[in-house]
């Protein structure tokens, strides 16, 4: 395995964090461009996640804020002709450098997918599979970190009874709430989460969404939402895209209530999009 | 939408029931042909049983359920002696060893290609594969009896027999001489014919998992073959088992190829390196010139081919069940 912590000096010598005094920078991007093959899909992305805070991404529909998210863990590098450029680091580690260890990598930055994707086995294995990639504890640990996670993903209550049926059985929004599980249990530093409630019902979507405002007290969470209620009501920054471009990147009260770019404010007061 | 109304009104009353009465005729016509379809199968399966059953039955009758288990097969006798244990024995042992090396083989091939095979390979294997299939078993059965059989006696048969010749139980399955004709042989050019079965399905039900659900499991951190393994395989388990029995089917009871190849030999030998016969090679090979007891015989052969097969089909079901089970439901 390869040591993560590869120093970016260029980065180092002037850290993200002037940009959010109030929080230490986790993720740092820096002219940041992404190509689909020859398509130009996110052109010169500057921006800092706050450590232990919520960002939210918003826009309309493939202006680029799936795309982004993907960059953060690389999961881009799993179809070729995809490629990313510029600057981008997780504390002190290059996540676009070639030779990193994308394993290590997405441990540190776990994901959550806009459908619920349990894997195809109990409950338990669920939760129990993502932690036996890295470590190799007993039968007594092991079921307390999976009680632990699922306590995590507030589905403990509904599932503790039923830890060997099928993932698959569960409703979409405990399926949700598994995966989240799921994220959490392999303890990471960054959880990106792409539309989680896009699926959902309310009742789930209110569930996941006050999970995720609990999980930003250890976590670093990067969200895209189309719904910008829901971007309102748990970030902390929001960053507005529009066709492969940052727009505007600012506190989610100022975003929403006194936007300083003329699109933002469209967008928000559904003009477009 | 009045004016539509009126001129509906105008063109007299408009009898719904008789436009579609039109259609009823056409709609009887094309249940009846679909219902004889489907049912022309239970009639074809039938009549082959029923037949089978016929022509099989003096030598069921003179030979009785030892017909199983013994192994001496002289048609020439007279009263003619015959015991199936030998053909049985080898369809099952080549048929084994042809699974043994065709399921990792064919699997691996299609991870290979699904997950892990540059674009520019992708259709050249595929293809070479897709051609595997379409080679006729005659020219695999020419091929294995002038090429590999020869291949095999001269070089990986002395080398087994030498490696493992005095191991206890290893020493009686590699047991020499070598020999161009061999259950070995059968097995090898088995699996070749298998595996692009199950090669083909597991590529095409291995496209059926989601690319969301690999990038979660990727996203969690795992490798390539953790994903294969614990999301890839997990999801697809119940095409890929179909593609390995519908392999299996088609080894147990592939004729042309294993007659050739395999020595047709009614003494049966601890060492996979020593002649045998299959059912069906027994079939093909004896037929042409059987007649009365030693025909019925060989019917009843047939027979028990179908049978073997129908059990192993059953099995096959009853594994996904119990598979099922485990995963939770």
């Amino acid at each position: 395995m390869t040591d993560l912590s590869v120093p970016l000096s260029s980065i180092a010598g002037h850290p993200g964090s002037a940009v959010l005094p109030e929080a230490p920078a986790k993720v740092t991007a820096r002219n940041l461009n992404f190509y689909y093959g020859e398509h130009h899909a996110l052109k010169n992305i500057n921006l800092t996640l706050g450590a232990n805070r919520v960002t939210a991404f918003i826009g309309p529909s493939g202006c680029g804020k799936s795309t982004l998210l993907r960059i953060f863990n690389r999961m881009y590098d799993l179809y070729p002709g995809q490629r990313a450029t510029g600057q981008l680091t997780l504390d002190q580690t290059d996540i676009l450098d070639p030779r990193l260890d994308l394993n290590l990598l997405r441990a540190r930055v776990g994901m959550v997918f806009q459908k619920p994707t349990p894997f195809p086995m109990t409950i338990y294995e669920n939760i129990a599979f993502g932690i036996r990639l890295y470590e190799n504890l007993s039968k007594p640990e092991m079921d307390d970190r999976v009680e632990k996670a699922l306590r995590g993903g507030a589905l403990w209550n509904e599932v503790k009874d039923k830890l060997n049926a099928s993932g698959l059985s569960l409703s979409g929004g405990q399926q949700q709430r598994l995966c989240i599980a799921r994220t959490v249990a392999v303890r990471p530093e960054v959880i990106l989460f792409d539309e989680p409630c896009s699926a959902l019902d309310p009742i789930s979507t209110a569930k996941v969404e006050e999970l995720i405002q609990e999980l930003s007290e250890n976590y670093t969470i990067a969200i895209v939402t189309h719904n910008m209620q829901q971007a309102a009501r748990v970030s902390d920054k929001t960053a507005f895209m529009y066709l492969g471009e940052l727009i505007e990147f600012d506190d989610t009260s100022k975003i929403f209530t006194s936007p300083s770019d003329r699109r933002t404010q469209d967008y928000i007061t559904g003009r477009f999009g | 939408m009045p004016i539509q109304g009126d001129a509906v009104d105008d063109a007299g009353p408009f009898d719904r029931a008789q436009a579609l009465s039109a259609f009823k005729l056409g709609d009887v016509i094309f249940y009846w042909i679909t219902r004889l379809s489907a049912i022309s199968v239970l009639l074809i399966l039938g009549g082959i049983i029923i037949s089978l059953v016929v022509g099989a039955w003096p030598a069921a009758k003179a030979f009785g359920l030892p017909f199983l288990w013994s192994q001496r097969w002289a048609p020439a006798a007279d009263p003619p002696v015959l015991g199936a244990l030998s053909p049985i024995y080898g369809t099952l042992v080549t048929s084994f060893i042809a699974m043994l090396i065709a399921i990792p083989v064919g699997l691996g091939i299609a991870i290979f290609l699904t997950e892990l095979c540059p674009q520019w390979l992708r259709r050249p294997i595929g293809i070479a594969v897709e051609l595997l299939a379409g080679i006729p078993s005659i020219i695999y059965g020419m091929w294995g009896f002038f090429v590999l059989g020869p291949f095999l006696a001269h070089t990986f048969q002395p080398f087994m027999i030498e490696t493992f010749g005095s191991v206890p139980v290893l020493g009686a399955v590699f047991a020499g001489p070598p020999s161009y004709l061999s259950l070995f042989n059968a097995s090898l050019i088995l699996a070749i014919m298998v595996l692009p079965f199950i090669t083909a399905i597991s590529v095409d039900v291995f496209r059926t998992v989601p690319p969301v659900l690999k990038e979660a499991a990727y996203g969690l951190g795992c490798t390539t073959w953790e994903v294969v393994r614990s999301v890839v395989i997990p999801y697809t388990r119940v095409g890929v088992i179909g593609g390995v029995m519908l392999a299996l089917g088609r080894a147990l009871g592939e004729t042309m190829a294993v007659t050739f190849i395999i020595g047709n030999s009614f003494r049966i030998s601890t060492s996979i390196f020593a002649p045998g016969t299959t059912i069906s090679a027994a079939i093909a090979s004896e037929f042409a010139e059987s007649d009365g007891l030693h025909q019925s015989a060989l019917i009843l052969l047939g027979l028990l081919l179908f049978v073997l097969t129908f059990f192993v089909l059953a099995a096959a079901r009853l594994m996904l069940l119990r598979l099922e089970k485990k995963m939770g439901t």
